[in-house]
């Protein structure tokens, strides 16, 4: 099958599509056309099955209940870690810790890693507010001082800034690989070369790039990822953090409880408790085995697709809507043209119309298709371009299921829109 | 003058959405954008606790036009919304 790129892709997109029911729908005797990906994946049979499965088969708990429905929770649910772990490459599967999503792991990093005193902390214009908040808050809660990296108005950064900004008192760095807004993907080898020769840690954001780019967490050399299995596939409620070991076990824990110990002494009207290494010490109480196995599932699918291939099938659908796009008069794109450098999402303006909601209203009310508009959690950087956040940009994201219908329907929206509005 | 009807009173609507239609009681018909701006004056701040984004304020709204209590048509610059007089 041909791409956008003319080389030839072995797989059957039309297959993949048919593995999405809510693709199936119709609304108002149409089809529907789901450009909203980097806010919600859809789900493939093959994850709402594994999840349907434990339910319906061994809905028990996972690690202890020595019965046969805890046995075969026990191993789905250990299972699902290694597929993820294999997805992401990582070392070691107890490198990943389950959690509700990537704000949460962003959230444990930001409160657990120990920081030395009077340290830099260095985050981006670009970043999703989970990417910065938590850390903004971390820098005053313990005295530490928080620089920001500004983007370049296409999204991308340049290096210079970085080699500038840290020095040998920076001490963690965050920063959003892919960017929810402009799509654009950071050069991470890069910052993440140039932070540790400084001794500084890496946290990478990278809810919007693990769904759509191959991730090899070993190869970049990053200390922490975040990811939320929602954005690739995974059931909501869902996230991981990883983190290289050596860091995971040095760092506090953030919730005590049930599942996180070996031992709970009771010594001399005193109790004792011993906890246990990562993951457990950051999964206390019951978990959600459902949703880690979906999470596993999700991993598994999008791998025996080939993350390469589903890179390159998003460009070849962004290049022919970036292409189109920027033809058009009246619309203004955020974020750069290179599609090398870019996941696939293109998120743009339209000048008659007095907001990005109305873009967005007009395209699900006229044509099911279904984009998002807003300020998309990034208001630092809508404010940095100008952009008011309440007017907001509108954003069209692809994924795997879509294809040049959803393309097209998209542009002819579009199209339609300005016609109508002029 | 716009009446509640009397099964669905203010409460039982999200703060986006009673903010959407105190806004529209109070002028005749509005833009999206000139909506979001209102909603951020201090008139209405103890209402709109989440119009920074505009997308859960405009959301609300499309749930009222799907209520029957606000209307919105789309034309020269965008759409225009304006309340369901009874």
């Amino acid at each position: 099958m041909a791409t956008g790129e003319g080389m030839i892709s072995m797989v059957d997109w039309t297959k993949i599509r048919s593995d999405f029911p809510a693709l199936e729908r119709t609304i108002n005797g149409r089809p529907v056309v789901y450009l909203d990906s980097a806010c919600m994946a859809l789900k493939p049979r093959q994850v709402i099955d594994a999840m349907n499965e434990y339910y319906e088969q061994y809905p028990a708990c996972g690690g202890r209940s020595i019965h046969r429905f805890g046995e075969e929770a026990s191993d789905a649910y250990s299972a699902a870690r290694v597929k993820f772990a294999k997805f992401l490459n990582a070392a070691r599967k107890e490198e990943c810790i389950w959690t509700r999503n990537a704000t949460e792991s962003l959230n444990i990093v930001a409160s657990s890693v120990k920081l030395p005193k009077g340290s830099k902390i260095i985050t981006t214009s670009l970043e999703h507010h989970s990417g910065s908040l938590p850390f903004v808050e971390r820098a005053k809660r313990s005295g530490l001082s928080i620089e920001i990296v500004m983007a370049q108005p296409d999204g991308t950064f340049d290096i210079e800034d970085w080699k500038k900004a840290i020095d040998k008192n920076t001490s963690l760095v965050s920063v959003v690989h892919s960017s929810n807004v402009t799509g654009t993907v950071a050069p991470m080898k890069e910052i993440v070369e140039i932070a540790h020769d400084c001794g500084a840690l890496v946290m990478s954001d990278d809810a919007q790039y693990a769904p759509h780019h191959p991730l090899d967490v070993q190869e970049l050399d990053v200390d922490f990822s975040a990811i939320s299995v929602h954005k690739m596939c995974g059931p909501t409620g869902m996230g991981v953090l990883y983190g290289k070991l050596d860091l995971l076990e040095s760092m506090n824990m953030c919730f005590y409880g049930g599942d996180t110990v070996s031992d709970v002494r009771f010594e001399n009207g005193k109790i004792l408790p011993e906890y246990l290494p990562p993951p457990e010490k950051f999964e206390a109480g019951l978990q959600n085995y459902a949703g880690a196995i979906g999470a596993g599932a999700a991993a598994e699918y999008l791998q025996n697709i080939g993350m390469h291939e589903i890179e390159k099938h998003e460009r070849s659908l962004l290049k022919v809507v970036l292409k189109r796009l920027s033809e058009m008069e009246h619309v203004h794109i955020l974020g750069t043209d290179d599609i090398n450098i870019k996941t696939g999402l293109v998120t743009f303006n339209v000048d008659t119309v007095s907001s990005a909601h109305d873009v967005a209203t007009f395209l699900n009310d006229e044509f099911n298709v279904m984009v998002r508009s807003g300020w998309h959690c990034v208001g630092p950087f809508h404010y940095q371009m100008g952009i008011d956040p309440k007017k907001g940009t509108a954003r069209a994201s692809f994924y795997l299921y879509n294809n040049r219908s959803d393309a097209d329907a998209f542009l002819s929206g579009v199209e339609t829109l300005i016609e109508a509005s002029k | 003058m716009w009446v509640v009807p009397p099964r669905l009173a203010m409460m039982d609507l999200s703060k986006n959405a009673q903010c959407v239609l105190k806004i529209l009681e109070n002028n005749e018909s509005l833009t999206t954008t000139e909506i979001l701006e209102i909603a951020s004056t201090d008139d209405y701040a103890n209402l709109c606790t989440d119009c920074a984004g505009g997308d859960a304020f405009v959301a609300a709204a499309n749930q009222l036009v799907e209520k029957g209590l606000i209307t919105k048509k789309f034309g020269k610059g965008g759409y225009r919304w304006q309340l369901v007089k009874e």
